[in-house]
């Protein structure tokens, strides 16, 4: 008699939920339909080994970002969370340009009001054109051997913003 | 006899037979591609959601699929959510970045416009972009949400 209920993964895996249960603090029997995504994408047995090569402070973390991702590849089963990079590599490169442009049109009209100023437009140009958006971590640049790569991963992958 | 099984079936120690669902996308020379992602999702995990999917969208998922685990192995604790997080704020970077620009823009129009007449027609003969540039970019976060992470 007494004794916590089992965990939302114990529950669908129809096992002993135990002390020990390493899903049991991040997937309530309150939500089983959370543990029920991560496993229909990754597993019970890889999400298990995923948490358990992790540091416990950092468990959290990682269940929450499987979850997302789970939920990205269950309402797009072609790309996932893929989708949504090249949705936001698309916005980065939109918003770039319209800041290139902006930056451009005010150093014309500093060139205009200064014309006297010894000034070299290339520097200039270099200064305000160049914008720290374009150091993204090198991950985004590794690139896969397989030739089979299209849209949008091509754009994902090739993306060079050094 | 040359081996002609995919990288799949010689990872997994089977028979690669023809209608295997794994060989069009895991060719033998790119063994790490299908190590990555049964690692992650598992062989079982990933032919199921291959074969749940019609003929032509197969190769783009396995890829994108390669893509997720081989971030997930980068970064064990957020995967491709960092990425994504990552973006979010690039893009909150450059729109705060872009209304700077804008408002100096509007600043110095200003400012020619009192300073006199025939400077502001200047700059307004040079400045193409105006109408390019006015609109801002609607980027919908809402669908982005891992809220946590930003």
């Amino acid at each position: 008699m007494g004794g916590s209920s089992p965990c939302a993964s114990c529950k669908l895996l129809r096992r002993r939920c135990t002390k020990d249960c390493i899903f049991a603090p991040y997937f309530s029997s309150h939500d089983p339909h959370k543990f029920a995504i991560v496993h229909k994408v990754f597993g019970a047995s890889n999400v298990s080994k995923m948490l358990q090569e992790l540091p416990i402070h950092q468990r959290a973390d990682a269940v929450s970002s499987l979850v997302y991702e789970a939920n990205a590849r269950v309402r797009d089963p072609v790309y996932g969370c893929v989708g949504a990079i090249s949705y936001l590599q698309n916005q980065v490169s939109q918003l770039q340009m319209q800041l290139a442009v902006a930056q451009a049109e005010i150093l014309c009209i500093q060139m205009q009001q200064e014309p006297t100023l010894p000034t070299d437009p290339d520097d200039q140009k270099s200064l305000f054109l160049h914008s720290n958006l374009n150091n993204l971590p090198q991950y985004l640049n590794f690139a896969s051997s397989s030739n089979v790569i299209q849209d949008p991963l091509k754009r994902i992958i090739s993306l060079d913003m050094s | 006899m040359i081996s002609t099984r995919c990288a799949a079936c010689k990872y997994l120690r089977k028979r690669c037979d023809t209608d295997c669902i794994f060989s069009p996308y895991f060719p033998s020379n790119d063994p790490l591609k299908f190590a990555c992602v049964h690692k992650i999702f598992g062989a079982s995990n990933v032919g199921k959601m291959l074969k749940q999917l019609p003929v032509h969208h197969r190769a783009e998922a396995a890829n994108s699929l390669c893509f997720e685990a081989q971030s997930r192995i980068q970064d064990p604790v957020y995967g491709c959510t960092g990425i994504i997080s990552l973006l979010q704020q690039q893009i909150y970077n450059a729109q705060k970045q872009l209304a700077i620009a804008r408002a100096e823009i509007a600043l110095n129009a200003h400012q020619a416009h009192l300073q006199g007449g025939s400077q502001f027609q200047q700059i307004e003969a040079s400045s193409s972009f105006n109408n390019v540039a006015a609109e801002p970019l609607h980027v919908d976060q809402s669908f982005f949400d891992p809220p946590w992470l930003f």
